[in-house]
């Protein structure tokens, strides 16, 4: 069965000519994959554009393709690049810097909102995505790579280009700012 | 502390509107998967071939090439082994080792030998040439056979002279003047194995042969080099020098029957006016 066969194995298939291999790989990630750039784009057509764009690379790029590494932080990897031709596209410096603002915390809404008012998991969620909108570029998308593409922090590190360190740190803001938009104390 | 996952966080962030892509977009993406997977196309044979390819195209060009080393080998094999048997009849400077002939041309070569000399016994070495050749011939084609080629391409047609000929050969030597030339492999042996059977016959004939094969003006080196004493001894020329040579001596009753000889084999033969 397609569906039982991994991200990596579907895509060598798919390289050896399989179509129906590549549906499969598709169909796998393509919601996720859309969230992310949805995400970190802010606009549904930019993320449709741009979630045919990374795809469109993953089949030209069919017959070269190693499972040396897994499949999801290699195409992650893509869109990560694709983001960043976006962004240098639109006038977005913020994503380009490594520059990493302590004071975020600090000017998050998340202290006023009454603590002892309980969110319905709604209401939790639309501050949640206000929050996640409101995040740092890099910040975001450190969560959403983790929370959409499943990656680990290394993957995370690697499919953003920098350090393992960097990379935990730049989750770790973003999870602060997130809770607190929900009311949680770190 | 902030953990690196939250796990709460990510509940929350689950439940949240999960927006998936326009169809159109899955069917322009997907779309296009299909066109590059249609596009290089991978028979079912392609990967066998490409993994056979090579061995299979070397191990084919180191057969063949062997197969053609072996072929050239037992043909020059031939050449030698034929050459000395040639040699030792009368012509030794005929066959030479570095000049590869096909066997259909050795073989042709003992009946192309036979016509230019015939003086008083020709027949006897063309006929013994004759059958060294077939013999030569038996062999090459035999050792092709051992080889497994299969290509019986270059076995000659067999040069037998038909019997009847033979035998009037036998009775009526032919005249030195109808030397046709060693290299008649093509359209010139055909010229010069025309008049043989027309000539064989009468020996009558013979001068007539020998205009046509003069007026040919096909003569190898090689034939004209080892006939060219039987042809000097046989030739009509010459015979009417010995002619005039005995009428100038005084001996009018030879120099009259080797003129009655001379019209009696060269009946067409215009001769010079001072004999008439």
């Amino acid at each position: 069965m397609g569906s039982e066969a991994s991200d990596e194995e579907l895509m060598l298939r798919y390289g050896d000519g399989d179509a129906g291999a590549f549906e499969a790989l598709y169909r796998r990630h393509r919601g996720p994959m859309y969230r992310f750039l949805l995400r970190q784009a802010g606009d549904a057509a930019a993320a449709e554009e741009l979630l045919q764009d990374v795809w469109m690379r993953v089949v030209n790029s069919r017959g070269r393709y190693e499972a040396r590494a897994k499949f999801t932080s290699w195409v992650y990897a893509i869109a990560h690049n694709r983001l960043m031709d976006f962004y240098r596209a639109n006038g977005r410096a913020s994503f380009l810097s490594h520059e990493e603002s302590e004071s975020v915390l600090e000017d998050l809404p998340g202290g006023e909102i009454p603590a002892e008012v309980k969110l319905d998991r709604k209401r939790a969620t639309e501050r949640l995505l206000a929050a996640l909108a409101e995040l740092p570029d890099v910040q975001r998308e450190a969560f959403l790579l983790q929370q959409e593409g499943e990656l680990s922090l290394e993957e995370i590190a690697a499919v953003t280009g920098v350090s393992r360190e960097t990379a935990k740190s730049r989750l770790r803001y973003a999870v602060a700012k997130l809770r607190a938009s929900l009311g949680k104390e770190s | 502390m902030i953990e690196p996952r939250d796990e709460e966080l990510s509940r929350i962030y689950r439940d949240a509107d999960a927006p998936e892509p326009a169809q159109r977009v899955d069917d322009a993406i997907l779309a296009a998967s299909r066109r590059a997977a249609g596009a290089r196309p991978r028979p079912a044979g392609f990967g066998f071939a490409r993994r056979w390819g090579t061995p299979v195209a070397l191990a084919a060009t180191v057969v063949v090439t062997f197969t053609l080393t072996l072929m050239v080998f037992e043909r020059q094999s031939g050449v030698d082994t034929m050459a000395p048997a040639a040699t030792s009849a009368d012509q030794p400077a005929r066959s030479s080792p570095t000049e590869p002939r096909r066997a259909g041309q050795l073989a042709q070569s003992p009946r192309e030998e036979a016509k230019p000399a015939a003086p008083a016994r020709p027949i006897p070495q063309a006929a013994d040439r004759r059958d060294r050749a077939q013999q030569g011939l038996d062999e090459s084609a035999a050792s092709s056979e051992r080889l497994g080629t299969g290509q019986p391409a270059f076995v000659p047609e067999v040069p037998r002279a038909p019997e009847a000929l033979r035998k009037s050969e036998e009775a009526a030597p032919a005249p030195a003047a109808a030397a046709p030339s060693a290299n008649f492999y093509s359209s010139e042996r055909a010229v010069a194995d025309q008049p043989a059977p027309a000539a064989a016959p009468a020996a009558g004939a013979s001068g007539l042969r020998e205009s046509k094969v003069r007026g040919a003006g096909v003569v190898s080196g090689i034939a004209s080099r080892v006939a060219a004493p039987e042809a000097k001894e046989r030739a009509p020329k010459k015979w009417l020098e010995d002619i005039r040579k005995l009428k100038t001596e005084g001996k009018a009753t030879e120099a009259e029957r080797e003129l009655a000889e001379f019209k009696k084999r060269y009946p067409e033969y215009r001769l010079p006016e001072d004999l008439r």
